[in-house]
Protein backbone atom coordinates (compact mmCIF):
# COMPACT_ATOMS: atom_id res chain seq x y z
CA UNK A 1 0.00 0.00 0.00
CA UNK A 2 1.05 3.60 -0.55
CA UNK A 3 2.90 4.90 2.44
CA UNK A 4 1.25 8.12 3.57
CA UNK A 5 3.62 8.56 6.50
CA UNK A 6 6.48 9.57 4.23
CA UNK A 7 4.38 12.53 2.99
CA UNK A 8 3.49 13.74 6.46
CA UNK A 9 0.30 11.95 7.44
CA UNK A 10 -2.67 13.95 8.73
CA UNK A 11 -3.86 13.56 12.27
CA UNK A 12 -6.52 10.93 12.92
CA UNK A 13 -9.88 10.88 14.51
CA UNK A 14 -9.72 7.50 16.23
CA UNK A 15 -13.30 6.28 15.92
CA UNK A 16 -12.91 3.87 18.86
CA UNK A 17 -14.61 1.20 16.78
CA UNK A 18 -11.65 -1.14 16.75
CA UNK A 19 -12.44 -2.96 13.52
CA UNK A 20 -13.10 0.26 11.60
CA UNK A 21 -9.92 1.87 12.91
CA UNK A 22 -7.95 -1.17 11.74
CA UNK A 23 -9.53 -0.97 8.28
CA UNK A 24 -8.60 2.72 8.09
CA UNK A 25 -5.06 2.25 9.38
CA UNK A 26 -5.70 4.12 12.62
CA UNK A 27 -8.90 6.11 12.22
CA UNK A 28 -10.56 8.70 9.97
CA UNK A 29 -8.21 11.46 8.83
CA UNK A 30 -9.04 14.49 10.96
CA UNK A 31 -11.83 16.77 9.67
CA UNK A 32 -12.92 14.38 6.93
CA UNK A 33 -16.55 14.47 5.88
CA UNK A 34 -17.61 10.87 5.50
CA UNK A 35 -20.80 9.43 4.06
CA UNK A 36 -22.13 6.29 5.75
CA UNK A 37 -24.32 4.78 3.08
CA UNK A 38 -26.62 1.80 3.07
CA UNK A 39 -30.13 0.42 3.17
CA UNK A 40 -32.46 -0.07 6.11
CA UNK A 41 -31.23 -2.16 9.03
CA UNK A 42 -27.62 -2.25 7.93
CA UNK A 43 -26.32 -0.60 11.12
CA UNK A 44 -25.60 2.96 9.90
CA UNK A 45 -27.16 4.74 12.87
CA UNK A 46 -25.64 2.32 15.39
CA UNK A 47 -22.17 2.81 13.89
CA UNK A 48 -22.55 6.59 13.92
CA UNK A 49 -23.84 6.65 17.48
CA UNK A 50 -20.94 4.51 18.68
CA UNK A 51 -18.59 6.95 16.90
CA UNK A 52 -20.03 9.75 19.07
CA UNK A 53 -20.04 7.79 22.33
CA UNK A 54 -16.48 6.51 21.87
CA UNK A 55 -15.42 10.06 21.15
CA UNK A 56 -17.08 11.25 24.33
CA UNK A 57 -15.19 8.59 26.29
CA UNK A 58 -11.98 10.00 24.79
CA UNK A 59 -12.94 13.53 25.83
CA UNK A 60 -14.19 14.73 22.43
CA UNK A 61 -17.55 16.50 22.29
CA UNK A 62 -20.03 15.12 19.80
CA UNK A 63 -23.18 16.44 18.18
CA UNK A 64 -25.95 14.46 16.58
CA UNK A 65 -28.39 16.21 14.25
CA UNK A 66 -31.35 13.89 13.67
CA UNK A 67 -33.29 15.04 10.63
CA UNK A 68 -36.17 12.59 10.77
CA UNK A 69 -36.69 11.29 14.30
CA UNK A 70 -37.66 13.51 17.20
CA UNK A 71 -35.06 13.78 19.95
CA UNK A 72 -37.11 11.86 22.55
CA UNK A 73 -37.84 8.97 20.21
CA UNK A 74 -34.23 8.83 19.13
CA UNK A 75 -33.00 8.71 22.72
CA UNK A 76 -35.43 5.91 23.55
CA UNK A 77 -33.97 3.89 20.65
CA UNK A 78 -30.32 4.28 21.56
CA UNK A 79 -28.48 0.95 21.20
CA UNK A 80 -27.88 -0.74 24.57
CA UNK A 81 -24.12 -0.13 24.59
CA UNK A 82 -22.54 -1.15 27.88
CA UNK A 83 -20.12 1.78 27.57
CA UNK A 84 -22.87 4.38 27.08
CA UNK A 85 -24.22 6.39 29.95
CA UNK A 86 -27.30 8.67 29.86
CA UNK A 87 -25.22 11.31 31.64
CA UNK A 88 -23.34 11.81 28.38
CA UNK A 89 -26.52 13.32 26.96
CA UNK A 90 -27.30 15.36 30.06
CA UNK A 91 -23.79 16.81 30.29
CA UNK A 92 -23.83 17.57 26.58
CA UNK A 93 -20.83 15.38 25.78
CA UNK A 94 -23.13 13.97 23.10
CA UNK A 95 -25.49 16.81 22.20
CA UNK A 96 -28.65 16.05 20.23
CA UNK A 97 -29.98 18.96 18.20
CA UNK A 98 -32.91 18.42 15.85
CA UNK A 99 -32.60 19.77 12.32
CA UNK A 100 -35.69 21.87 13.00
CA UNK A 101 -33.77 23.75 15.72
CA UNK A 102 -30.83 24.33 13.39
CA UNK A 103 -33.20 25.58 10.68
CA UNK A 104 -34.98 27.89 13.12
CA UNK A 105 -31.70 29.34 14.34
CA UNK A 106 -30.92 30.26 10.72
CA UNK A 107 -34.48 31.44 9.91
CA UNK A 108 -34.78 28.80 7.23
CA UNK A 109 -37.60 26.85 5.67
CA UNK A 110 -36.74 23.32 4.47
CA UNK A 111 -38.75 23.74 1.29
CA UNK A 112 -36.60 26.58 -0.03
CA UNK A 113 -33.06 25.24 -0.23
CA UNK A 114 -31.37 27.59 -2.69
CA UNK A 115 -27.74 28.65 -2.60
CA UNK A 116 -28.30 31.33 0.04
CA UNK A 117 -30.24 28.92 2.27
CA UNK A 118 -27.51 26.31 2.00
CA UNK A 119 -24.88 28.81 3.06
CA UNK A 120 -27.07 29.91 5.99
CA UNK A 121 -27.68 26.33 7.10
CA UNK A 122 -23.99 25.45 6.97
CA UNK A 123 -23.22 28.70 8.79
CA UNK A 124 -25.65 27.75 11.57
CA UNK A 125 -24.11 24.27 11.91
CA UNK A 126 -20.66 25.86 11.92
CA UNK A 127 -21.63 28.20 14.75
CA UNK A 128 -22.93 25.32 16.86
CA UNK A 129 -19.82 23.26 16.19
CA UNK A 130 -17.53 26.15 17.11
CA UNK A 131 -19.53 27.20 20.19
CA UNK A 132 -19.52 23.72 21.75
CA UNK A 133 -16.05 22.77 20.43
CA UNK A 134 -17.65 19.80 18.70
CA UNK A 135 -15.06 17.37 17.35
CA UNK A 136 -17.49 14.75 16.03
CA UNK A 137 -20.63 15.51 14.10
CA UNK A 138 -23.30 13.11 12.85
CA UNK A 139 -26.20 14.07 10.60
CA UNK A 140 -28.81 11.29 10.44
CA UNK A 141 -29.76 11.43 7.63
CA UNK A 142 -28.42 13.93 5.12
CA UNK A 143 -31.07 12.74 2.64
CA UNK A 144 -33.74 14.80 4.39
CA UNK A 145 -31.77 17.91 3.50
CA UNK A 146 -30.57 16.91 0.04
CA UNK A 147 -33.99 15.74 -1.16
CA UNK A 148 -35.14 19.36 -1.08
CA UNK A 149 -32.19 20.39 -3.21
CA UNK A 150 -32.97 19.68 -6.83
CA UNK A 151 -29.66 20.53 -8.47
CA UNK A 152 -26.45 18.48 -8.19
CA UNK A 153 -24.39 21.65 -8.08
CA UNK A 154 -26.21 22.80 -4.94
CA UNK A 155 -25.77 19.42 -3.28
CA UNK A 156 -22.07 19.66 -4.06
CA UNK A 157 -22.07 23.16 -2.59
CA UNK A 158 -23.72 21.93 0.62
CA UNK A 159 -21.05 19.28 1.14
CA UNK A 160 -18.09 21.44 0.16
CA UNK A 161 -19.25 24.30 2.42
CA UNK A 162 -19.81 21.88 5.28
CA UNK A 163 -16.41 20.35 4.64
CA UNK A 164 -14.76 23.77 4.88
CA UNK A 165 -16.52 24.54 8.18
CA UNK A 166 -15.53 21.18 9.63
CA UNK A 167 -11.93 21.59 8.53
CA UNK A 168 -11.73 24.98 10.24
CA UNK A 169 -13.03 23.48 13.49
CA UNK A 170 -11.05 20.21 13.28
CA UNK A 171 -14.34 18.36 13.42
CA UNK A 172 -14.87 14.97 11.77
CA UNK A 173 -18.34 14.17 10.44
CA UNK A 174 -20.39 11.16 9.51
CA UNK A 175 -23.34 11.91 7.25
CA UNK A 176 -25.83 9.07 6.96
CA UNK A 177 -27.50 8.35 3.67
CA UNK A 178 -29.69 5.64 2.25
CA UNK A 179 -28.48 6.37 -1.27
CA UNK A 180 -26.01 4.33 -3.28
CA UNK A 181 -23.36 6.99 -3.05
CA UNK A 182 -21.08 5.90 -5.90
CA UNK A 183 -23.68 7.23 -8.30
CA UNK A 184 -24.38 10.53 -6.55
CA UNK A 185 -22.67 13.87 -6.47
CA UNK A 186 -22.42 13.57 -2.68
CA UNK A 187 -20.28 10.45 -3.04
CA UNK A 188 -17.93 12.26 -5.37
CA UNK A 189 -17.60 15.33 -3.15
CA UNK A 190 -17.30 13.58 0.24
CA UNK A 191 -13.85 12.77 1.63
CA UNK A 192 -14.89 9.25 2.48
CA UNK A 193 -17.59 6.68 1.88
CA UNK A 194 -18.33 3.79 4.22
CA UNK A 195 -20.77 1.39 2.58
CA UNK A 196 -23.01 -0.65 4.85
CA UNK A 197 -24.99 -3.49 3.37
CA UNK A 198 -26.55 -6.90 3.54
CA UNK A 199 -24.81 -9.84 1.95
CA UNK A 200 -27.00 -12.78 1.06
CA UNK A 201 -25.06 -16.03 1.12
CA UNK A 202 -27.41 -18.91 0.34
CA UNK A 203 -30.19 -17.36 2.39
CA UNK A 204 -28.00 -16.19 5.27
CA UNK A 205 -28.18 -12.41 5.48
CA UNK A 206 -24.93 -10.99 6.81
CA UNK A 207 -24.47 -7.32 7.71
CA UNK A 208 -21.44 -5.93 5.91
CA UNK A 209 -19.21 -2.87 5.90
CA UNK A 210 -16.76 -1.73 3.24
CA UNK A 211 -14.75 1.45 2.97
CA UNK A 212 -15.03 2.54 -0.66
CA UNK A 213 -13.14 5.78 -0.32
CA UNK A 214 -11.22 7.66 2.36
CA UNK A 215 -9.07 10.64 1.47
CA UNK A 216 -5.84 11.05 3.42
CA UNK A 217 -5.14 7.43 4.22
CA UNK A 218 -4.46 4.11 2.59
CA UNK A 219 -7.14 1.69 3.70
CA UNK A 220 -8.54 -1.78 3.18
CA UNK A 221 -11.12 -2.01 0.40
CA UNK A 222 -12.29 -5.49 1.40
CA UNK A 223 -15.76 -6.32 2.57
CA UNK A 224 -16.21 -7.10 6.27
CA UNK A 225 -19.02 -8.69 8.26
CA UNK A 226 -20.24 -6.76 11.28
CA UNK A 227 -22.31 -7.54 14.35
CA UNK A 228 -24.15 -4.95 16.41
CA UNK A 229 -23.57 -5.91 20.04
CA UNK A 230 -23.80 -4.23 23.45
CA UNK A 231 -19.98 -4.14 23.33
CA UNK A 232 -20.17 -2.10 20.14
CA UNK A 233 -19.93 -2.78 16.44
CA UNK A 234 -17.69 -5.81 15.94
CA UNK A 235 -15.96 -6.49 12.64
CA UNK A 236 -14.45 -9.57 10.97
CA UNK A 237 -13.35 -10.24 7.37
CA UNK A 238 -15.96 -11.71 5.02
CA UNK A 239 -14.97 -15.31 4.37
CA UNK A 240 -14.46 -16.07 0.71
CA UNK A 241 -13.89 -19.80 0.83
CA UNK A 242 -11.19 -19.67 -1.80
CA UNK A 243 -13.53 -18.10 -4.37
CA UNK B 1 -17.73 -41.73 34.29
CA UNK B 2 -14.06 -42.33 33.69
CA UNK B 3 -12.07 -40.44 36.31
CA UNK B 4 -8.97 -40.98 34.28
CA UNK B 5 -10.03 -39.50 30.96
CA UNK B 6 -11.24 -36.10 32.14
CA UNK B 7 -8.16 -35.68 34.27
CA UNK B 8 -6.03 -36.67 31.28
CA UNK B 9 -7.74 -34.02 29.10
CA UNK B 10 -6.97 -31.35 31.69
CA UNK B 11 -3.36 -32.52 31.99
CA UNK B 12 -2.94 -32.40 28.23
CA UNK B 13 -4.33 -28.86 28.04
CA UNK B 14 -1.99 -27.81 30.84
CA UNK B 15 0.95 -29.41 29.07
CA UNK B 16 0.24 -27.84 25.68
CA UNK B 17 -0.52 -24.38 27.07
CA UNK B 18 -2.31 -21.39 25.52
CA UNK B 19 -2.16 -20.16 21.91
CA UNK B 20 -2.01 -23.69 20.54
CA UNK B 21 -4.86 -24.91 18.33
CA UNK B 22 -5.70 -28.37 19.57
CA UNK B 23 -7.97 -31.00 18.01
CA UNK B 24 -9.28 -33.60 20.45
CA UNK B 25 -10.28 -36.84 18.74
CA UNK B 26 -13.17 -38.21 20.75
CA UNK B 27 -15.67 -41.05 20.64
CA UNK B 28 -19.39 -40.64 21.18
CA UNK B 29 -19.26 -42.60 24.43
CA UNK B 30 -16.48 -40.50 25.98
CA UNK B 31 -17.95 -37.15 24.92
CA UNK B 32 -19.07 -36.01 28.38
CA UNK B 33 -15.81 -37.15 29.97
CA UNK B 34 -13.89 -34.95 27.57
CA UNK B 35 -16.21 -31.97 28.00
CA UNK B 36 -16.02 -32.34 31.77
CA UNK B 37 -12.24 -32.44 31.55
CA UNK B 38 -12.17 -29.18 29.58
CA UNK B 39 -14.78 -27.22 31.53
CA UNK B 40 -14.47 -28.55 35.06
CA UNK B 41 -11.00 -30.00 35.51
CA UNK B 42 -9.21 -27.40 33.43
CA UNK B 43 -11.06 -24.10 32.80
CA UNK B 44 -12.92 -23.77 36.11
CA UNK B 45 -9.88 -24.73 38.17
CA UNK B 46 -7.72 -22.17 36.37
CA UNK B 47 -10.36 -19.44 36.61
CA UNK B 48 -10.77 -19.30 32.82
CA UNK B 49 -14.01 -18.70 30.98
CA UNK B 50 -15.18 -21.29 28.49
CA UNK B 51 -16.84 -20.24 25.26
CA UNK B 52 -18.57 -23.33 23.93
CA UNK B 53 -19.55 -23.19 20.25
CA UNK B 54 -22.16 -25.82 19.66
CA UNK B 55 -23.30 -26.95 16.25
CA UNK B 56 -24.37 -30.36 17.55
CA UNK B 57 -26.72 -29.98 20.52
CA UNK B 58 -28.82 -26.94 21.64
CA UNK B 59 -27.14 -25.04 24.44
CA UNK B 60 -30.11 -25.53 26.79
CA UNK B 61 -29.87 -29.33 26.47
CA UNK B 62 -26.12 -29.33 26.87
CA UNK B 63 -26.24 -26.96 29.84
CA UNK B 64 -28.89 -29.16 31.49
CA UNK B 65 -26.79 -32.29 30.97
CA UNK B 66 -23.68 -30.64 32.38
CA UNK B 67 -25.54 -29.44 35.46
CA UNK B 68 -26.97 -32.93 35.98
CA UNK B 69 -23.40 -34.23 35.90
CA UNK B 70 -22.50 -31.54 38.46
CA UNK B 71 -20.02 -29.90 36.15
CA UNK B 72 -19.09 -26.40 37.30
CA UNK B 73 -20.79 -24.21 34.69
CA UNK B 74 -19.75 -20.87 36.21
CA UNK B 75 -17.84 -19.05 33.53
CA UNK B 76 -19.41 -21.13 30.77
CA UNK B 77 -20.80 -19.26 27.76
CA UNK B 78 -22.40 -20.70 24.67
CA UNK B 79 -22.46 -19.75 21.03
CA UNK B 80 -25.50 -21.75 20.00
CA UNK B 81 -25.73 -22.45 16.25
CA UNK B 82 -28.41 -25.12 16.58
CA UNK B 83 -31.48 -23.80 18.40
CA UNK B 84 -32.62 -21.34 15.72
CA UNK B 85 -32.55 -23.94 12.97
CA UNK B 86 -34.76 -26.30 14.99
CA UNK B 87 -37.65 -23.88 14.39
CA UNK B 88 -39.20 -24.54 17.78
CA UNK B 89 -39.48 -22.12 20.65
CA UNK B 90 -35.97 -21.54 21.88
CA UNK B 91 -35.32 -22.25 25.54
CA UNK B 92 -33.12 -19.24 26.10
CA UNK B 93 -30.47 -19.55 28.77
CA UNK B 94 -28.13 -16.98 30.25
CA UNK B 95 -24.71 -16.32 28.78
CA UNK B 96 -25.72 -17.62 25.39
CA UNK B 97 -25.38 -15.91 22.02
CA UNK B 98 -27.53 -17.40 19.31
CA UNK B 99 -26.42 -17.69 15.70
CA UNK B 100 -29.17 -18.47 13.21
CA UNK B 101 -27.32 -21.24 11.42
CA UNK B 102 -23.95 -23.01 11.63
CA UNK B 103 -23.33 -21.72 8.10
CA UNK B 104 -23.10 -18.13 9.39
CA UNK B 105 -19.44 -18.61 10.19
CA UNK B 106 -18.48 -14.94 10.42
CA UNK B 107 -21.22 -14.38 13.00
CA UNK B 108 -19.76 -17.19 15.09
CA UNK B 109 -16.36 -15.45 15.03
CA UNK B 110 -18.06 -12.20 16.07
CA UNK B 111 -19.94 -13.85 18.97
CA UNK B 112 -16.66 -15.26 20.27
CA UNK B 113 -15.18 -11.76 19.95
CA UNK B 114 -18.14 -10.39 21.89
CA UNK B 115 -17.57 -12.83 24.75
CA UNK B 116 -13.90 -11.97 24.67
CA UNK B 117 -14.78 -8.27 25.09
CA UNK B 118 -17.11 -8.85 28.02
CA UNK B 119 -14.57 -11.19 29.62
CA UNK B 120 -12.47 -8.07 30.20
CA UNK B 121 -9.07 -9.67 29.97
CA UNK B 122 -9.92 -13.05 31.50
CA UNK B 123 -8.32 -15.83 29.50
CA UNK B 124 -10.63 -18.10 27.49
CA UNK B 125 -10.97 -21.69 26.50
CA UNK B 126 -12.90 -21.89 23.22
CA UNK B 127 -14.44 -25.24 22.29
CA UNK B 128 -15.74 -26.01 18.79
CA UNK B 129 -18.27 -28.82 18.99
CA UNK B 130 -17.82 -30.31 16.57
CA UNK B 131 -15.68 -30.29 13.47
CA UNK B 132 -17.93 -33.05 12.07
CA UNK B 133 -21.08 -30.97 12.51
CA UNK B 134 -19.57 -27.92 10.85
CA UNK B 135 -18.24 -30.06 7.99
CA UNK B 136 -21.80 -31.25 7.33
CA UNK B 137 -23.22 -27.77 6.92
CA UNK B 138 -20.44 -25.70 5.36
CA UNK B 139 -18.50 -25.82 2.15
CA UNK B 140 -15.05 -27.18 3.00
CA UNK B 141 -12.92 -24.28 1.76
CA UNK B 142 -15.14 -21.92 3.70
CA UNK B 143 -14.81 -24.07 6.82
CA UNK B 144 -11.05 -24.16 6.48
CA UNK B 145 -10.91 -20.36 6.19
CA UNK B 146 -13.24 -19.98 9.17
CA UNK B 147 -11.09 -22.20 11.37
CA UNK B 148 -7.92 -20.46 10.27
CA UNK B 149 -9.31 -16.97 11.04
CA UNK B 150 -10.78 -18.08 14.37
CA UNK B 151 -7.66 -19.97 15.48
CA UNK B 152 -5.37 -17.08 14.53
CA UNK B 153 -7.48 -14.60 16.46
CA UNK B 154 -7.69 -16.88 19.50
CA UNK B 155 -3.97 -17.55 19.49
CA UNK B 156 -3.35 -13.79 19.45
CA UNK B 157 -5.52 -13.56 22.57
CA UNK B 158 -3.52 -16.35 24.28
CA UNK B 159 -6.69 -18.42 24.45
CA UNK B 160 -6.98 -22.20 24.42
CA UNK B 161 -8.71 -23.15 21.13
CA UNK B 162 -10.05 -26.71 21.09
CA UNK B 163 -11.75 -28.52 18.21
CA UNK B 164 -13.72 -31.64 19.08
CA UNK B 165 -13.77 -34.23 16.33
CA UNK B 166 -14.97 -37.78 15.85
CA UNK B 167 -12.29 -39.19 13.54
CA UNK B 168 -14.16 -42.38 12.54
CA UNK B 169 -16.73 -40.25 10.70
CA UNK B 170 -14.30 -38.05 8.78
CA UNK B 171 -13.31 -38.36 5.14
CA UNK B 172 -9.55 -38.14 4.36
CA UNK B 173 -9.76 -34.58 2.95
CA UNK B 174 -11.36 -33.36 6.17
CA UNK B 175 -8.70 -35.09 8.26
CA UNK B 176 -6.12 -33.30 6.14
CA UNK B 177 -7.84 -29.97 6.74
CA UNK B 178 -7.84 -30.55 10.48
CA UNK B 179 -4.12 -31.29 10.38
CA UNK B 180 -3.58 -28.02 8.52
CA UNK B 181 -5.57 -25.77 10.84
CA UNK B 182 -4.63 -27.35 14.17
CA UNK B 183 -1.18 -27.41 15.74
CA UNK B 184 -1.75 -30.54 17.80
CA UNK B 185 -4.09 -33.50 17.32
CA UNK B 186 -4.71 -35.57 20.44
CA UNK B 187 -6.37 -38.98 20.11
CA UNK B 188 -8.51 -39.81 23.17
CA UNK B 189 -9.45 -43.42 22.90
Amino acid sequence: MWDMVSRGERGRCVTGIEGLDNILGGGIPLSNLVLVAGGCGTGKTTLAFEFLVRGSLMGESGMLIPTVEKKDILISNIPPFTFFNDKMLVKGQVAVTELEQVMESANLSPSKMDEAAIRKLVGAIGKMVAASKVKRLVIDSIDTITMDIKEDALNALLLSELSAVLYKNECTALLITGEETCKTIEGRVADGVIMMGNYDRRGDLLRTMQVGKMKGTSHSRSKYVIDLTPAGVLVTPLLKGGS
Amino acid sequence: MSEELHARVAEKLEEVGPAVAMALEIKIDNYFDVVRGIIDDFAAKKGLITVYITASVPSSALNGALQALEVNTNGLMFVDCVSHSLMGSIQRIENTAYVESPTMLENIILKVEYFSRIAEGRKMVVVIDSFNSFAMSSEHKMLSEFLTVLMTSLKAKEAYPIVLTIPDQLKPDLKEMLTMVCDVIVPLS
